[in-house]
């Protein structure tokens, strides 16, 4: 029997196939759900699903859209913002 | 509403939130536009006219365009692109024969590596105890024999 907080479901079972031929199950992290969009909540595209760890080695433009509000709001949101920040001024 | 010289600023794309000026309508959908963004065409859907237009020609340069808008108070900031350092390229001595005279200036030789190996001779050299073999192993051994 694995150690206790193996037998919930906290994390994802992979098996894996050992030099030995022998199918043993694996214990990994599950990935952090998708991104969404913080006005409209659509999910946002461009923005990848990694564990910290991975994102920690990825480039600054593999995390998120090069503008403005990119991985916070989605296009068509960031739009309207910026619309209506000008016509307010 | 979108003319040459009118203020714009861009709603789409990496230059969003920044302010442009019309410079030439290419057609019913395109037009130029250079300031803070990048001088390029742009799509007038991608754009939100201001109130503000500033007396420019059809297709000015660049240089007269920051002067425009240095008159509205907006600094342009010149993004240049970065340069290529020159980093001394290593090659092999036999090939540095051959190279014609101008390029052994930037080239610089490899550094030797007798100096190494003759480390790596005297760790060899350096006694290391060996480890005493286990006694299946010398049985295995034995048996072959
Ligand atoms: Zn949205």
């Amino acid at each position: 029997m694995v150690e206790g907080k193996l037998r919930s479901r906290t994390f994802r079972r992979i098996k894996v196939k050992t030099p030995g031929a022998r199918v043993t199950v694996h214990y990994r992290r599950r990935k952090p759900n998708f991104a969404e969009c913080g006005n409209c909540g659509v999910r946002l595209k461009a923005v990848p699903r990694a564990l910290p760890f991975e994102l920690k080695n990825m480039p600054k433009s593999a995390k998120r859209p090069e503008r403005p509000f990119g991985g916070v709001l989605c296009s068509a949101c960031m739009r309207a913002e910026i619309v209506a920040r000008v016509r307010n001024d | 509403m979108i003319d040459v010289g009118r203020l714009c600023v861009k709603i789409a794309g990496r230059d969003a939130g920044k302010k442009c000026v019309v410079i030439e309508v290419l057609d019913n959908k395109f037009v130029l536009i250079d300031g803070e963004t990048r001088r390029r065409k742009c799509n007038i859907i991608h754009l939100e006219p201001l109130d503000e237009t500033i007396s420019v020609e059809k297709g000015v340069s660049h240089i007269a365009v920051v002067d425009a808008f240095k008159k509205l108070g907006i600094e342009l900031v010149e993004q240049k692109s970065k340069k290529k350092t020159v980093r001394p390229r290593t090659l092999r001595r036999s090939k540095l024969a051959e190279k014609p005279a101008e390029l052994k200036a930037t080239l610089v030789p490899k550094p030797s590596t007798k100096d190494v190996t003759s480390v790596v001779a005297n760790v060899e050299k350096s006694p290391v105890a060996k480890k005493p073999r286990k006694k299946s192993v010398e049985k295995a051994v034995e048996e072959k024999k």
